[in-house]
């Protein structure tokens, strides 16, 4: 083999070395908790959230230079991929009808329902209390699964504005939920 | 282009917008900040819709709208 190539394979190998043990890391320090998150927005179908974390954490990977970010932010990131990821699936099943089968019940898998149903009223609560304008945006956007230039449409207000207003909607929605202590 | 985080954390971007405001999010201090404080949200406004939208096919998650 001439020197050059040689060389070359060398630091392939260590490359390959340095993503496995990447990879590997990532599984450790984050795939348990984007496991548990990932489920509660499956429908608790764990085949479909396992698929999702695998997803995310090779997307992860593929953007190695996000992962010298410090861990909170890395996380923030995390569950950013693995919602588009989620919503992506979800979409390509609603186009697909007989496929959308309800979600197994497991009741000992989410033992959390009753403190997400708690959740659930104090989120709405703070909703209502939002200016017509930002809950709108909220709610045809993210509450329906459309994007943003869906719901500019609907609303027929332009999509930079639906943009802003979901900015400041949200920013607003955190404040009230930080105050009844439901949002970190 | 930092009002875009909300909705890059909400997950409501086209495709060229989330690798744009990607860009954009990794020189920007702001952007990192504010996508951690909101990346919460998203889960508190599931709890909202799973717990409405208990039947598949009826998705609109509330009744606030007028």
């Amino acid at each position: 083999m001439c020197p050059v190539l040689g060389h070359l394979t060398g630091r392939l190998e260590s490359a390959d070395i340095d993503a496995e043990h990447r990879i590997a890391v990532l599984y450790q320090e984050f795939g348990g908790p984007l496991l548990r998150h990932v489920r509660k927005s499956t429908g608790n179908d764990l085949q479909w959230a396992e698929d999702v974390v695998q997803e995310t954490l090779v997307r992860a990977w593929r953007h190695s230079a996000r992962l010298q970010w410090e861990p909170s932010l890395i996380w923030a990131w995390l569950l950013t991929v693995a919602r588009r990821i989620v919503i992506d699936g979800r979409r390509r099943k609603s186009v697909r009808p007989h496929e959308v089968e309800p979600p197994e019940v497991d009741m000992l898998a989410v033992p959390d329902s009753s403190e997400r149903a708690l959740s659930a009223i104090v989120v709405a609560e703070a909703l209502r209390s939002l200016s017509e304008e930002h809950r709108e945006v909220i709610e045809q956007t993210y509450l329906r699964d459309r994007t943003i230039s869906e719901a500019a449409e609907i609303l027929g207000i332009p999509p930079g504005t639906v943009k802003s207003r979901l900015y400041y909607g949200i920013r607003a929605l955190r404040v009230l939920l930080q105050d009844k202590g439901v949002a970190g | 282009m930092h009002e875009g985080v909300a909705a890059y954390v909400l997950g409501v971007l086209d495709e060229e917008e989330v690798e744009e405001f990607e860009r954009h999010l990794d020189t920007c201090a702001r952007c990192q900040a504010e996508l951690k404080e909101m990346a919460d949200i998203p889960s508190r406004l599931d709890d909202l819709k799973h717990s409405a939208a208990a039947s598949e096919d009826d998705p609109p998650p509330m009744s606030m709208s007028r």
